[in-house]
Formats: C-alpha cells, sequence, structure tokens
C-alpha cells in the first residue's frame, strides 16, 4: 500500500493517533549516532521530565490525533485539504490546532505523527520549551512540512494552555489592544467596472473595508509592454470602480521578477494599494529590496517563510512595509507571536496570511489582537458568505471567520475558542494528498504560482 | 545593503480602543507605590502594588520614579484589566522605570489570580534552575571583598567586576595593566572556578574599550560589559571588530527600537535590558529579535528583590536567556533589608543556580511592612 493511500485509509477510519497507554512514562527518545559523543541523552530534561516536576503543571499529553479534512472540489481547493491536530490531556482538558499545507497534507499529517514521541508524556503547559524541543529537536530546522507540523501542535498547546488559565489566549498575549475586533479582508475578482461598481456596493453593504485582487496574467521574467500595461490597466479600473476610500491589496503572487515588479509598481503608485503582495519570488531579499526601492507602495510578503528567523533579513534590512506570516506554517502562535514582535520595532505591520481552514484563521485573530502593529487579517473567503462557510460552522458551530462590520470579533470562549465536532468530521473524509494546481507560460515553461 | 521602506500610517502608534474592564474581577481598582531606599549602598527603586477588583495584589519593581511619574502611572491603569499588558506598555512607554514596575506588577497579578507562577504565564519553563550573576559593590578588589564573600557564600559562581577607569594622565598601556591587575586580584579573591563579567560601565572610548577587549580576550570573561557609552554603529564596530570579546549591552536602552538596531548591526553578543526600565513584557518582544541573531539575553539588574525574582522568571521562559545578575550587597544592613521584603526569601542559589519556585505569581509574599520602613515616601 502506498504510504498516500495508507493515510487515507487511516484517516478514513477515523484519524492518526498517537496515544500513550497508562504505562507509557518514558518516551522512546533518538539515540546518539557516534558522531557526537559529547550529546548525553538525557531523559529527564524534555518538557514533562522528571527534572521539571517540581516546577511545571501535573498535566500530562496522553494522546495526539491528526484529522485529515477534504471539502468538494467545488467549494474548496482540491490541494488543501485541513489537517487538524487534536491534544488530549490526562485530565482531559483538549487541545486543537491545524497544520494545512498545501499540495502536501499526506506529508504535514505524518510529520505530525514523526514528532509524537517527543510530544506524548510532555507536559503542554511547557509550550516555548516544546516549540524549541520540535524545533531544534528536529536538526533539520524550518521548512514548510516541519513547520506546518509545529503549527498545529503549537496551536493546541496554546488551546490547553488557555483552557486551563479560563481565558482566551489572546489575553494571555498582551491583549486586545482593540476590543472591537480585528479589522479583515475577504478575496474578489472583479473584470469590468461594471462588475467593481457592483462589488463596491455589496463589499460596502457588508460593512466590509478592504480586499484583496490578483494580477490578471501570469508574468514572466521579463514582460512585453501589452502585458505591463494589461496589469496596471486592471488596477486602474478596480480604483475606478471600487472608489477612492474602500482599501485594496493586489496580491502579484510572486509571479514577476523584481525587474517586471518594479516597473508595475512604479505605475500604480497612484492608486494608493493597502499592499502589493509578493511582488517577487521570495527567496532572495536583496533581489526583493532591488524592486521595493522604486515604489512608495506598501509591500508585502511572508506566507511561504518558516519560523522567526526566516523574516530576519526583511526586517533588519527593512525591505517591506507589512509581514505575512502563516499560523499554519510559520510555527504557530508562538512563531506568528515573535516575528510580530520583531515586526513592530521596525515600524513594520502585520497582515497575517490565511488560506486554509477555520482553526489556523481563528488562532491568527488571537494573535492580531495582542498586536500593536497589526493591520489586518486574511481569510480565503468572499463577500458572500458561500458553501465552504456552511461546512465551516458545520464542524465549529458557529460561522467562522465572518466580518462584522469590517472586523471578525474576537473569541469570547477560553483557550483558542473552536472546539471541533468529531461526527461532522466524518462526513469530510479525507481522501488524500492533492497537488499544487499548476501554472505554464504560453511555451509550455513552468510559471511560478 | 537597505532600501527604502517607508512607515505605514499609523505604524508603531498605538491607537487603542478600551476594552470593557466592567466588573471584571482582573479590573484594577489600586495602585499603591513605595519609593524604597537601601540603607547603605543607597540603592533607590520603586515598588507598585496592584489591585484587582476580584481582591488579588500583584506586586512589580521598577528603577526609581518621580511622584508625578507615579500618578501617571496610576491614571493610565486605573479600570484596566490586569492582562491588558500591550496597551499599557504603550501608556507607560514614555516613563520606563513605570512601565517596568506596573507591567510586572500586571503579570504578578493574574499570575495569582490563575494560581500559576509567572514564568508558567509567560509560556512556561523552558529550564528548571536560572543561572545567577552577582552583581557585586565596589570598584577595587578591596572594595569588592565584602560583597564577593557574601556572594560566594550564596552560592553565586559567576561575578560582575568593575573594570577600572581611565585617568586622562594614565598612558594606555598603563591603562592596560591596570585593568589586567584588577582582574587578576580579583579572581585570586573568588578561586579558579570563578567566572567574571568586566563591567565598563559604559565609562570607557570606543577606543580604550577595543583595546581592554583585545588585551583580556584570552582570558576569556563571559563577556565585557557595556565597554562604552558610545553606542553609535562606528563606535561599536571599532570594539567588535578588533576583538572577539563578547560585548554585553542594553542597560541604557529603554525603547525596542534600540535593541533592534544593536542587532541588526551585529555590535551585541548578549543583550542586556535593565529590569528596572523594561518590563517582562517588554524584554520578551526584545528577546524574540535576538533570538533571530542567535544572541543570548541577560537582562541587568541593580536594583532590589522584587525585581531581581522577575528576572529570574523571565530566565526561567525564554530559551537564550543566559544567567539573571542580582546585586549583592556589602553591607549587612542591606542585605537583611532584602531578605526582609521577600519575607525571608534568599536571594540564593546551588552552584551557580536558583531553583524555580512553583508558586503563584513572584513565588512569594512581599511584605509590606518593610517596604513602609525602607521607602522614602510611599504614594
Amino acid at each position: 500500500m502506498k504510504r498516500r493511500q495508507l493515510l487515507g485509509a487511516l484517516a478514513g477510519a477515523g484519524a492518526l493517533s498517537a496515544a500513550s497507554g497508562p504505562r507509557r512514562a518514558t518516551r522512546s527518545l533518538p539515540g546518539n549516532c557516534g558522531c557526537a559523543p559529547q550529546i548525553v541523552t538525557a531523559t529527564d530534561k524534555p518538557p514533562g521530565g522528571a527534572a521539571f516536576r517540581d516546577v511545571g503543571s501535573k498535566l500530562r499529553i496522553t494522546n495526539m490525533r491528526v484529522f485529515g479534512v477534504t471539502l468538494d472540489e467545488r467549494i474548496a481547493q482540491a490541494d488543501r485539504p485541513y489537517v487538524f491536530v487534536k491534544i488530549e490531556t490526562n485530565q482531559g482538558v483538549t487541545g486543537w490546532g491545524e497544520a494545512t499545507l498545501e499540495g502536501k497534507a499526506g506529508a504535514a499529517m505524518a510529520c505530525v505523527m514523526d514528532l509524537k514521541d517527543l510530544i506524548l508524556g510532555s507536559d503542554p503547559m511547557q509550550v516555548e520549551h516544546l516549540y524549541q524541543t520540535m524545533y531544534l529537536g528536529s536538526f533539520y530546522r524550518g521548512g514548510p512540512v516541519l513547520g506546518s507540523a509545529i503549527s498545529g501542535i503549537d496551536q493546541a498547546l496554546w488551546d490547553i494552555r488557555g483552557k486551563v488559565m479560563n481565558m482566551p489566549v489572546y489575553e494571555m498575549l498582551g491583549g486586545p489592544v482593540d476590543a472591537r475586533g480585528v479589522r479583515g479582508y475577504y478575496h474578489a475578482s472583479a473584470w469590468t467596472l461594471p462588475e467593481a461598481r457592483e462589488l463596491r456596493d455589496k463589499t460596502k453593504a457588508a460593512g466590509v473595508t478592504a480586499l484583496k485582487f490578483q494580477l490578471p496574467d501570469l508574468l514572466e521574467w521579463v514582460e512585453t509592454n501589452a502585458k505591463i500595461k494589461r496589469a496596471v490597466a486592471h488596477m486602474e479600473m478596480l480604483r475606478e470602480g471600487l472608489g477612492p476610500d474602500l482599501d485594496f491589496a493586489v496580491d502579484f503572487h510572486a509571479r514577476p521578477s523584481p525587474t517586471v515588479a518594479a516597473i508595475i509598481l512604479r505605475e500604480i503608485e497612484p492608486l494608493h494599494l493597502l499592499f502589493a503582495e509578493e511582488i517577487c519570488p521570495p527567496e532572495n531579499v536583496r533581489a526583493m529590496a532591488r524592486a521595493v526601492r522604486h515604489s512608495t507602495t506598501p509591500i508585502a510578503t511572508g506566507e511561504r517563510l518558516i519560523a522567526s528567523y526566516g523574516y530576519t533579513e526583511l526586517i533588519d534590512m527593512g525591505v517591506v512595509d507589512v509581514l505575512q506570516p502563516d499560523i499554519a506554517h510559520v510555527g504557530g502562535v508562538t512563531a506568528l507571536w515573535k516575528v510580530s514582535a520583531a515586526a513592530e520595532a521596525s515600524g513594520i505591520r502585520m497582515a497575517p496570511h490565511a488560506c486554509e481552514g477555520p482553526i489556523g484563521g481563528i488562532a491568527s485573530l488571537h494573535v492580531d489582537a495582542a498586536g500593536p502593529n497589526f493591520l489586518a487579517q486574511e481569510i480565503c473567503g468572499f463577500v458572500d458568505a458561500g458553501e465552504k462557510n456552511r461546512v465551516w460552522e458545520d464542524l465549529m458551530g458557529f460561522p467562522a471567520m465572518r466580518m462584522v462590520d469590517g472586523r471578525y470579533p474576537l473569541p469570547t470562549k477560553v483557550g483558542l475558542g473552536v472546539d471541533i465536532n468529531e461526527a461532522a468530521l466524518k462526513r469530510y473524509p479525507f481522501q488524500g494528498t492533492r497537488p499544487f494546481v499548476m501554472a505554464f507560460h504560453e511555451d509550455g515553461a513552468v510559471a511560478s504560482i | 545593503m537597505r532600501a527604502r521602506r517607508r512607515k505605514l500610517p499609523g505604524a508603531g502608534v498605538a491607537v487603542f480602543a478600551p476594552p470593557d474592564a466592567t466588573d471584571h474581577p482582573l479590573k484594577i481598582v489600586g495602585l499603591h507605590a513605595w519609593r524604597v531606599k537601601e540603607p547603605v549602598s543607597n540603592r533607590r527603586y520603586t515598588v507598585v502594588r496592584l489591585e484587582s477588583q476580584g481582591g488579588t495584589s500583584g506586586y512589580g519593581e521598577g528603577g526609581p520614579a518621580l511622584a508625578a511619574e507615579i500618578a501617571a502611572a496610576r491614571g493610565a491603569v486605573m479600570g484596566r484589566r490586569a492582562t491588558d499588558s500591550e496597551i499599557i506598555r504603550a501608556a507607560l512607554g514614555h516613563v520606563p522605570s513605570m512601565e517596568a514596575a506596573v507591567g510586572n506588577a500586571m503579570l504578578d497579578l493574574v499570575s495569582r489570580a490563575k494560581s500559576v507562577p509567572i514564568y508558567q504565564y509567560l509560556g512556561g519553563p523552558v529550564r528548571y534552575k536560572a543561572r545567577l550573576l552577582a552583581h557585586l559593590e565596589g570598584k577595587t578588589a578591596v572594595e569588592s571583598e565584602p560583597s564577593l564573600e557574601r556572594a560566594k557564600r550564596q552560592g553565586f559562581q559567576a561575578f560582575t567586576m568593575a573594570a577600572s577607569q581611565r585617568d586622562a594622565m594614565i598612558p594606555l598601556r598603563a591603562y592596560v595593566d591596570l585593568v589586567r591587575k584588577h582582574v587578576a586580584d580579583m579572581q585570586v579573591l573568588a578561586g579558579s572556578a570563578a567566572e567574571w563579567v568586566l563591567d565598563g560601565e559604559g565609562a570607557m572610548t570606543p577606543g580604550d574599550a577595543a583595546t581592554v577587549a583585545v588585551a583580556l580576550e584570552r582570558l576569556h570573561p563571559i563577556w565585557f560589559d557595556e565597554p562604552t557609552g558610545v553606542i553609535t554603529p562606528d563606535g561599536l564596530s571599532k570594539i567588535v571588530d578588533e576583538s572577539v570579546m563578547p560585548i554585553g549591552l542594553g542597560r541604557a536602552i529603554t525603547e525596542i527600537g534600540g535593541f533592534q538596531r544593536l542587532l541588526a548591526g551585529g555590535s551585541v553578543n548578549i543583550v542586556r535590558p535593565d529590569l528596572g526600565r523594561n518590563s517582562l513584557t517588554k524584554i520578551k518582544r526584545v528577546a524574540a529579535i535576538a533570538e533571530t541573531h542567535y544572541v543570548a539575553i541577560a537582562p541587568f539588574h541593580n536594583g532590589g528583590p522584587i525585581g531581581a525574582m522577575a528576572g529570574i522568571h523571565l530566565n526561567a521562559a525564554l530559551i537564550h536567556a543566559y544567567a539573571q545578575q542580582i546585586p549583592v550587597p556589602a553591607s549587612d544592613r542591606d542585605a537583611s533589608m532584602r531578605a526582609e521584603i521577600t519575607s525571608g526569601l534568599k536571594e540564593a542559589g546551588d552552584k551557580g543556580f536558583f531553583a524555580l519556585i512553583n508558586r503563584p505569581g513572584l513565588g512569594f509574599e512581599v511584605n509590606e511592612k518593610a517596604l513602609d520602613a525602607y521607602s522614602e515616601e510611599r504614594i
């Protein structure tokens, strides 16, 4: 049986589970390969170990389960089955988190379970110690698969912390800085001026204050006058149709090169975008800086970066105005908070990415609510609540991630404020990993997506 | 290379809507402050007690504060929830000593209300014992000896030593020899197992500091603290480029952006925010930046025992926290006063480490009678 089929079969049966039996008092810690004889494998010092007996809590993690959740292709992108993590404790307190990874659901689910030896038997209140245990202890630091797995586990740990402390997570982080809630934006598209005007009216009627669009074309690393004009004209049309007082951002989706991005950014300055997102691929900060220096349009990036370390150059070099970590990839509440804290000192604002499931979106709200430098929260939803929102309500028991007067209301329940209905999960069984949608240029070459 | 980047409107400026604290048990309904002075060293600090509507109190310590600053802090905090640490951090940013005192008192209050130690509230313990660094009194070996002996008895194994200051008439070579002799004298007093932090107290020129750093780097002090007060990129690069001596900096900085500039410039190896002028909440944010630069954090402290114990809690919750500095008085009267304030809890360790206390809040009862007795003024 192939690994993907195995994961699917297990998920269909309920979930991947790493329960510890009642006798389980020690975890199977990795041995030494012999190349590092100075390392002493200490069984008493991991989270919840004997060394922490007198300074930690009595809570212990007894089980960790991972759920793959596939929605119908007609209501959600097929490349991102939701990956939910549930952690159970010896005192009945449970926590939920999200480790959804676009195009790599099976890998994320497997990675969550790969971390089980570090998690089972641990004290869930030691969230920083557990984060470092998973991140540093994995040796190969970062990457989206490990980052997403840590994210799901970390969110679940914070959920437990909040429930134990009897307070919402945003209060534990020092918030809220604005009790009215967290400003958000929806995704949108409009291809003609009448469509844009209709969208404006509908958006304003819903009390929403910001939207995000995409460029009309894939772009190559050098572009023609025609394509550049088409991109600029599209954004000019949007501004004209939406009017001057509705904020909108444009996601370049890392498709242009810095060379092409610089030309477009120069042209669209008068449109006063909320921000231009991922104006070029994310790996090379200096290359991005080349494009940024020619524009006053606020620049946003960061959804593909992992752990707070991934943002250091962007912050130190002052390349961008807005950072967009994704709480399902960056390392959960712990890492998103650290990125936000580091960005604040440099006057960089936060607009966290969220294009997966509802747990991650709600977890983001908690960090957003505690950040003085917060700008806006994304969610892959539209002004008109669609069928996906019905599914989310089925899973969560309430209409998750819907704005009221332009803001997501703050969760009022303790922890993250989510409680997934496991019976509902069975209505959306995991159908296996699906690859990220591919794009190609006119000549057949692979395009950046 | 630095790209031109503009701040978005409002970036870094917090505009807050007040959360509804009506009838919430964590609503702050009282602030009392003591301006404390130690009888012999004249070390001064401010202790704040916050009271919540639910009847829980929390204590925090900051540096010396004026009565007007305490009054301003009271105006900012009354009616807020004790969890509103980001709002209070912004509101008191211009009064660092009160930002520290009030911010830490809020943490103590919430932690007591939730029946957990502060370190648990901050993210849980990443270690079960915290390394100690004794801040010794005195400028010379003779002056420092009483403080050193007390620190040794209290289980400290790492100590600060004040670097000799240079008189303008002393040639550079003679000055370096003077510092070297002072180090040697202190090492004899403390024994070969002792570890040292050389404290420049911000008094050297960058040039003198660089020369001293190069001369002493093979003695391997843990770090050279605040070698100069000239914390400009050019001034600091003279020191960090010319030597491999680890450099500790930051005791005079109260803006997180100031720490960020040091870290981005590669000018610091140990970040040293002063506990008297930065709350644990603020220092945790500094630590988030330092972590990405692989730089350790070791808060500076030359205040009272409530601040010292707050620093222990922070140390317990930060993976790259190295040590907590604690002043060790030369005088018995000062030492006795500090122990009275903490109701007998000793600022002491075992083999250089302080064993964490798993009790709510700071982990000890603050003795208000002692605060009354040793305060210059109660406000």
